[in-house]
């Protein structure tokens, strides 16, 4: 295995390793534009040109290989000459956007510039070659073609990841510039991940452009709960907004996010969002709709049914199953859910579109009850009076009911969740509201974590469900998220 | 309207595929293929072309447009393509771009009205030794100056293209 040194600190990586993934292992960052760990090896922005001692000339850290012997150098005089210079180059014909850029402040020119040149410019602004701003391509991304420079990340992400070969660089020298298909939209799925990768303005996300500056962005890491993949994502909010969901890159699931799993905040935020119960169609209070509900309940004299959903956290799937057993008296509750898993693109959508079949099996294994098929056709029997159910999971039950005719009572957050013909419906807070347990297809815990608070009343899943019960007349003693994990193995 | 390729072309096309280990490689001599019969790659050419190679339609545009040498509109019968890079500069190349301003009242990249000749500067021919050159379609006329390009232009006008004699 070659041994090397990098600025007089050995190191000895495997055959093939490169100078720049080498110096990162030693926490020495080279900068980049072209270069990213999951793309293939560019070489084209010159940024993370290094000194190989005894080397005639410089070389690319990205594409050069370490071999035996090689003493590196990333600060010498040299270097630090060749970034300024290559940064210049860079600039030419850059526009001064940055007040108006949406990338002002998470920007690749703006941090080396600051870090490797702070040189005034030696080309007056009105010789910069000018190109077509603000293209709209596609339903999330526009297109700014005079501040890109050309790195190509966005046309490797096309060719590579999502291999649909979208986008290439047109003309050449500096005439060149980003361009696809003349009446064609950039939109395979994945396509925000470009204004991710995009290390300056060219590329900004339609959906993020001028709501906020980046540097007013609080961060908070939870997960996607988009579908079963489970990937890690970082929420960006400020003042009890969010903003926009971004993928927080791991070895485990993933490097990219969707563009649907970036959406799913928009149902935090959306108009309908519930705040109060809903009965029938009616608005109403929170406390009487629960006192209503509860009434509900026991007049079923005990015909009354409980199905979870694979698309709430194990601790609110575990409170309905408390709710089934302790304080409904019921034997007729389900948390199994048997949806067909695993990712069906390739890259990182689910078969399964709820996030936690797994978990909601957990719950199954900790409280027992009956297989979903027997719930289903004992609610189509007309056995059961009243089903307890989240809004989602009750569509999976929806011939049973038109057949046995329960009363429908579900939880849901926004009011377009609600099933048509649901009699009650109570309000909870969403997973960026309220820490929740999930298990994704591979059967790894992902925790969300809550980046904004929930309007005022509207509470966690498992706490309705403790009010619920004590409304007719049971305590579960649900004090905490952590109560209603109790007794449930995760792995 | 989408282009369908001759029968022709696909049966040239296969022989010039069969030449390299993959598909792809044939992108530039089918190109070359096309604008031979045509006299340039129009944009439904290129669909095509990428349709047949399977390979993605940006890709076939980038190349088109990476090369100069493909011409994407229409040009004239005689393509005047004056080289302006140093040595011709020095030699005179400015001369014969203006004169052949003048004469065809075009200027770079039009073509005259009756569809005869088609003006271009290009970059360096790769004949500095004879500069300033002017190659027109596929042939170089090299170390022109004002009396050979007259001459050439009266020749051309009258359907008569046969190197200059020096």
């Amino acid at each position: 295995m070659p041994r090397i040194t990098i600025d007089g600190r050995p190191i000895e990586v495997e055959k093939g390793v490169t100078l720049l993934e080498a110096a990162q292992r030693l926490g020495v960052h080279i900068p980049r534009y072209c270069y990213h760990p999951k793309l293939s090896v560019s070489g084209n922005c010159r940024m993370c040109l290094v000194e190989i001692e005894k080397a005639p000339k410089l070389v690319t850290a990205c594409s050069t290989e370490a071999a035996d012997g090689m003493a590196v150098l990333t600060m010498s005089e040299k270097v630090k000459t060749a970034r300024r210079d290559v940064l210049e180059f860079l600039l030419i014909n850059h526009p001064l956007d940055c007040p108006v850029c949406d990338q002002a402040g998470e920007c690749g020119l703006q941090d080396y510039y600051m870090e490797h040149s702070l040189a005034k410019s030696r080309f007056p602004a009105e010789d910069k070659v000018r190109r077509q701003k603000r293209r709209v391509l596609g339903p999330h991304l526009v297109l700014d073609n005079e501040r890109c420079i050309l790195c190509t990340r966005c046309v490797r992400f096309c060719s590579e990841v999502t291999r649909t070969s979208e986008l290439e660089v047109m003309e050449r020298a500096d005439h060149s510039f980003i361009d696809l298909k003349e009446g064609r939209a950039l939109d395979n799925g994945y396509s925000l991940n470009i204004a991710d990768i995009c290390p300056v303005g060219a590329w900004t996300s339609r959906d993020f452009r001028f709501k906020q500056r980046v540097w007013f962005l609080k961060k908070t890491p939870t997960v996607c709960l988009g579908c079963a993949t489970g990937c890690l994502t970082e929420v960006h909010h400020n003042e009890n907004t969010i903003y926009r969901v971004v993928p927080r890159p791991n070895a485990e699931t993933n490097t990219w996010l969707c563009d649907a799993g970036r959406m799913t905040y928009k149902a935090v935020q959306a108009g309908d969002r519930l705040a109060k119960g809903v009965i029938k169609n009616g608005l109403i209070d929170l406390e009487p709709a629960l006192r209503e509900t509860a009434s509900r309940i026991d007049e079923a004299h005990g015909a009354l049914a409980v199905l979870g959903s694979p698309w709430l956290s194990v601790e609110d799937n575990a409170a309905l199953a408390r709710l089934a057993k302790d304080a409904l008296k019921t034997a007729d509750f389900s948390f199994d859910f048997s949806a067909e898993q695993g990712v069906k693109d390739g890259i990182l959508i689910n078969k399964d579109p709820a996030p936690n079949a797994a978990g909601a099996r957990r719950v199954q294994a900790a409280f027992g009850g009956t297989s979903f098929a027997e719930l289903s056709a004992k609610v189509a029997s007309g056995a059961v009076k009243v089903l307890v159910t989240e809004a989602r999971a009750a569509a999976l039950l929806k011939d049973a009911l038109k057949a046995g005719g329960a009363r429908l009572i579900v939880f849901a957050a926004n009011r377009s969740e609600i099933p048509a013909g649901a009699y009650a419906t109570l309000p909870y807070a969403s997973y960026f509201e309220t820490p929740g347990t999930f298990i994704n297809f591979q059967g790894l815990e992902r925790r969300t974590q809550p980046a904004v608070t929930a309007a005022e009343g509207v509470k966690p899943l498992w706490a309705m469900v403790n009010k619920l019960a004590v409304y007719s007349g049971t305590s579960l003693r649900l004090e905490s998220a952590q109560d209603a994990l109790k007794g449930i193995d995760l792995k | 309207m989408p282009l369908r390729l001759t029968d022709d072309f696909k049966a040239k096309a296969a022989r010039v595929c069969a030449a390299y280990p993959r598909k792809d490689a044939a992108l530039i001599p089918l190109l070359q293929e096309l604008q031979r019969e045509k006299g340039y790659v129009a944009e439904e050419a290129m669909d095509a072309l990428a349709a047949f190679l399977e390979l993605p339609y940006a890709r076939v545009k980038a190349v088109v447009t990476f090369y100069t040498m493909f011409n994407r509109a229409p040009v004239g019968k005689y393509h005047l393509q004056v080289c302006r890079n140093i040595s011709c500069h020095m030699a005179g190349a400015p001369g014969l771009l203006a004169r052949l301003r003048e004469k065809l009242g075009i200027s770079e990249g039009e073509t005259t009205r009756d569809g005869l000749f088609t003006l271009s500067s290009v970059e360096c021919l790769g004949a500095c030794g004879s500069a300033p050159v002017l190659q027109v379609n596929e042939h170089y006329f090299e170390k022109m100056d004002e009396r050979t390009l007259d001459a050439l232009l009266d020749d051309m006008r009258h359907g008569r293209l046969r190197a200059a004699d020096f």
